[in-house]
């Protein structure tokens, strides 16, 4: 791979790390997601980093040329539709937890003002 | 049961398939603890626990479905925000927490104006001895990440009875944990609050199994490990923003 090929490959894997842990620290995409995104961007960069590890995977998944590099452009954007999509997904997951914790706390609420008629409203 | 208007307590206890043991442990919380309200969060369970709570006095809040450790002490922390108490005290249902060692814990929580009070099986002897080797390397590189990164060393991260004093209610509900493990008390930490171990004892489980299968022992850390960074990045954006 050319210099200037490793240079945008990385620069990809930056500006997806960033996005992605963005994502989870604003609570937009859950972490065991977002673990496997980081994990998996981390270890396509080394192998890009490293030529002896670039000639290793090309060797061990048997291509017998190499990989144009407008191949690779549907790959980045579909690791970057992923990231979306389970973002999206993410936030459904978290709607339907707070409405879920919210249905629990209104009958728990009932249930405690019934029971313990002393207890302080908010 | 008419709670202590001074300082009110409410003893969140999380129950995932915990029919067994459960109404054992709410009729000793409420024998051990009677000036303490009790919830007990049922996250989702599929077997009898909310049915062996009926007619128990303790208030039940029932998750649908099962949204996992962290989001149902989420929901004992909203739960204890939304009904003006002052203390959170949380027990795990499995029984391995003896409600007799609470009444200490708070005496310590109270005296030494603690924030978080973590009860703690390691902290007296200082080491993992008797832990299952894959859980001690768990342990130990959880408690030298905390003090790595807010200074502190905290042995028992994982530790179910904690008191929650009610300042730090509103931090621990603005933002996500996973377990309310190692990531929350780096978190909180780097807040500023002050966290403290207490000695306790821990009986063996006798019914159900660990909340952890095998493969969460791969992907409890890593996401753990994550959500630590991200945690010391927020509490620094949190503080930059208050100042």
């Amino acid at each position: 791979m050319t210099i200037g090929g490793v240079i945008l490959g990385v620069a990809l894997g930056l500006v997806l790390l960033l996005w992605v842990v963005n994502l989870i620290r604003r609570d937009r995409l859950y972490v065991g997601y977002g673990v496997i995104f980081v994990l998996g961007t981390l270890a396509t960069m080394t192998v890009l980093i490293v030529p002896p590890l670039l000639d290793a995977v090309t060797h061990a998944s048997a291509a017998l040329l190499p990989v144009p590099a407008l191949s690779l452009v549907p790959l980045v954007i579909f690791t970057f539709l992923m990231v979306y999509v389970f973002a999206q997904i993410s936030i459904l997951s978290n709607r339907v937890m707070r409405l879920t914790q919210e249905l629990a706390m209104r009958t728990a609420r009932q249930d405690g003002e019934m029971k313990s008629p002393a207890a302080k409203q908010p | 049961m008419p709670s202590d208007m001074h300082c009110r307590s409410v003893v969140a206890i999380p129950a995932y398939n915990e029919a067994a043991t459960i109404r054992a442990i709410v009729d000793r919380v409420r024998a051990d603890l009677p000036d303490c309200d009790v919830l007990v969060v049922n996250d989702g369970s599929d077997d009898e626990t909310a049915a062996v709570l009926v007619g128990s006095g303790a208030v039940v809040a029932d998750h649908l479905c099962n949204l996992g450790y962290g989001r149902a002490i989420q929901t004992a922390v909203l739960y204890a925000t939304r009904g003006g108490y002052d203390r959170l005290i949380t027990l795990d249902a499995d029984g391995q927490h003896d409600p007799a060692q609470v009444r200490p814990l708070l005496a310590e929580f109270d005296h030494g104006r603690w924030d978080i009070l973590i009860g703690s099986r390691y902290v007296a002897n200082q080491t993992y001895e008797a832990v299952p080797i894959g859980r001690r390397v768990g342990m130990q590189l959880f408690s030298a990440l905390v003090q790595l990164t807010v200074g502190r060393r905290i042995y028992d991260t994982t530790s179910g009875l904690k008191i929650i004093g009610r300042q730090t209610f509103a931090p621990l509900t603005n933002w996500q944990f996973i377990d309310f493990h190692a990531e929350a008390l780096v978190y909180l930490m780097r807040l500023g609050f002050r966290i403290g171990e207490y000695p306790i004892t821990v009986a063996t489980r006798s019914h159900g199994q660990s909340m952890y299968s095998a493969l969460s022992h791969i992907k409890y850390p890593l996401k753990t490990m994550l959500m630590l960074v991200l945690g010391l990045v927020q509490a620094n954006l949190t503080r930059k923003r208050a100042s």
